[in-house]
């Protein structure tokens, strides 16, 4: 299993479109922009919908549990900040109550060789300091 | 078809020495490129009056110096100081590509007669790719913290799903590094020059980002390519055979910024572009004789071919294998070597190839007979561009 302990992660900053997002993620819980003319989700915060170009737009509460929908595996160690972790797995999320929209995550609580297309997961929140909580994700446990 | 097929045309092409290092500034680099153009068409330096480049430095983190780690057009007007300019433009939305079809648009103008192009790119001491630093800032707050770095990341999600949806085996990809090696030792410009690359190298090389290995990555190089742009009947008298432009296409779909990972955005991207080239060259994917797309990384390679059209989705690693894509192949496929056998010099190269292959002009690695050649002159996904050129005007 990766080794995250020792790792400097980049600390989010922040702006007028995504302040909502990590203000509810210190909460502990998730919220995407959402489309109050069509009701389309997305991910990452953007000045318009996506889907039918409509400016109302409002960050509401989302289900976590989603599938894996891309993932790689890193080797590399250009930066040092994440060298203690590697191999590690840096996957892309697509949201069951959030088609389209995609999160970054990291596959954490289960060796990296766990991460495939398709895998059910589910957000947890990792702290990183009294102003950012990341949202992350672990594999959904079997009933 | 377009009104406008073949009336501009290729008729000259340069190169710099490429280095692994940054011993010399990179203007040098892209001097040497700019005066082999000039010279291989047989104009002189004064007959030059239209410049175009894209002056980016992919390497994320590092500082971008007019002349040491770009090299502008005002970098270049100030070099060449060129008595006859009547025309020049940097492009954003699209990579050199879209250099070269507004060097197109402009000689089709009339705003300038003789128009050069080049890509000059950069090697920074250090690593190459530096995450943010202890802030992640703009679109990389979504991606940065997790460890998403550099492009190579990015693609490398969309290529497990395009593995993992497919039934695919990365192993197959061994074909088209060690294909496109072979093809590297016809090209003494290349960094890869008669180096050998084999089957069990590639298998064997260490993991960088999964699944790709390091024979999947172009080397960061310090190099620069040149081309000269004319209109086809000024073209005709000069010394080289003209490499005809048929039709261009660029990619008309953009992902929201920091949404990394869409496979479907590098299909929408390379087909909307293909669209485009087809409709005005037209041709069609079995028409064509010759065909360089873009491999900074190796799976670029599948992205193009199946969104392009020349195989279906899904296919395109079984597309390559059986000698498709070697020089007396159905396909020849980035015949010059392409970014894994030149170095990171981005599709400025595999233009050149592609017009190099149409006029009959690539040398020892010349496919036979080419008349139609095709080019995927970026990854489909941000930059992409698409290009049709051809031997004999019709």
């Amino acid at each position: 299993m990766s080794d995250w302990s020792k790792v400097t992660r980049p600390i989010p900053v922040p702006n007028e479109w995504t302040k909502p997002f990590w203000d509810a993620a210190r909460r502990g819980v998730l919220e995407l922009q959402r489309c109050q003319s069509c009701g389309h989700f997305q991910h990452p915060p953007y000045a318009t919908c996506v889907r039918c170009i409509g400016t109302d737009l409002k960050f509401e509460a989302v289900r976590g549990g989603g599938a894996i929908y891309a993932y790689t595996i890193m080797y590399h160690t250009g930066d040092k900040r994440f060298a203690s972790a590697v191999p590690y797995a840096s996957i892309i999320v697509e949201l069951e109550a959030a088609p389209g929209a995609l999160l970054a995550g990291n596959l954490l609580e289960a060796p990296y060789t766990e991460a495939k297309v398709g895998r059910r997961v589910e957000v947890i929140f990792e702290k990183l300091n009294d102003d950012i909580t990341l949202p992350q994700f672990r594999l959904v446990r079997a009933e | 078809m377009w009104d406008n097929r073949c009336k501009v045309a290729v008729s000259g092409v340069g190169f710099s020495k490429v280095t692994r290092s940054a011993d010399i500034p990179l203007a040098a680099h892209a001097l040497e490129a700019v005066k082999g153009a000039v010279a291989d068409s047989g104009l002189q330096m004064s007959d030059i009056d239209g410049l175009a480049t894209y002056p980016e430095l992919p390497a994320t983190g590092h500082a971008e110096v007019d002349g040491i780690s770009v090299v502008s057009v005002n970098c270049m007007m100030a070099m060449l100081k060129l008595p006859a300019l009547t025309w020049h433009i940097q492009v954003g939305t699209t990579n050199i590509g879209g250099a070269v079809q507004q060097a197109v648009n402009a000689l089709l103008a009339g705003v300038c007669k003789y128009a050069v192009v080049w890509r000059a790119m950069h090697n920074p001491r250090g690593t190459y790719q530096n995450l943010p630093g202890a802030y992640a800032h703009g679109a990389a707050q979504f991606t940065a913290p997790y460890g998403f770095g550099g492009p190579g990341q990015g693609m490398a999600v969309a290529y497990t799903r395009w593995l993992e949806r497919n039934n695919q085996n990365r192993e197959k990809m061994a074909t088209l590094a060690v294909t496109q090696r072979r093809h590297t030792h016809h090209n003494p410009h290349a960094w890869f020059y008669k180096v050998p690359l084999s089957r069990e190298d590639y298998l064997a090389s260490r993991m960088v980002a999964y699944p790709f290995c390091l024979f999947d990555c172009d080397i960061p190089v310090q190099g620069a390519v040149a081309i000269v742009l004319t209109t086809a009947d000024r073209a005709r008298d000069l010394k080289p055979k003209p490499a005809y432009i048929a039709g261009y296409g660029q990619r008309l779909h953009f992902e929201v910024a920091g949404r990394i990972g869409s496979l479907s955005s590098y299909m929408e991207g390379g087909s909307s572009s293909a669209k485009l080239t087809w409709e005005r060259s037209g041709f069609s994917p079995k028409d064509v004789d010759v065909a360089q797309i873009y491999d900074g990384f190796s799976a670029s390679v599948i992205y193009g071919l199946e969104s392009y059209g020349f195989c279906k989705e899904g296919e395109a690693l079984d597309f390559i294998q059986d000698g498709r894509i070697e020089l007396d192949g159905e396909l020849p496929l980035n015949t010059f070597g392409g970014s894994l056998g030149t170095g990171r010099i981005h599709g400025l190269w595999h233009i050149i190839e592609g017009a190099l292959q149409a006029s009959g002009r690539a040398g020892s690695r010349q496919v036979k007979d080419a008349n139609v050649s095709f080019v995927g002159a970026s990854a489909p996904i941000v930059t992409g561009t698409t290009f049709i050129f051809v031997g004999e005007p019709y």
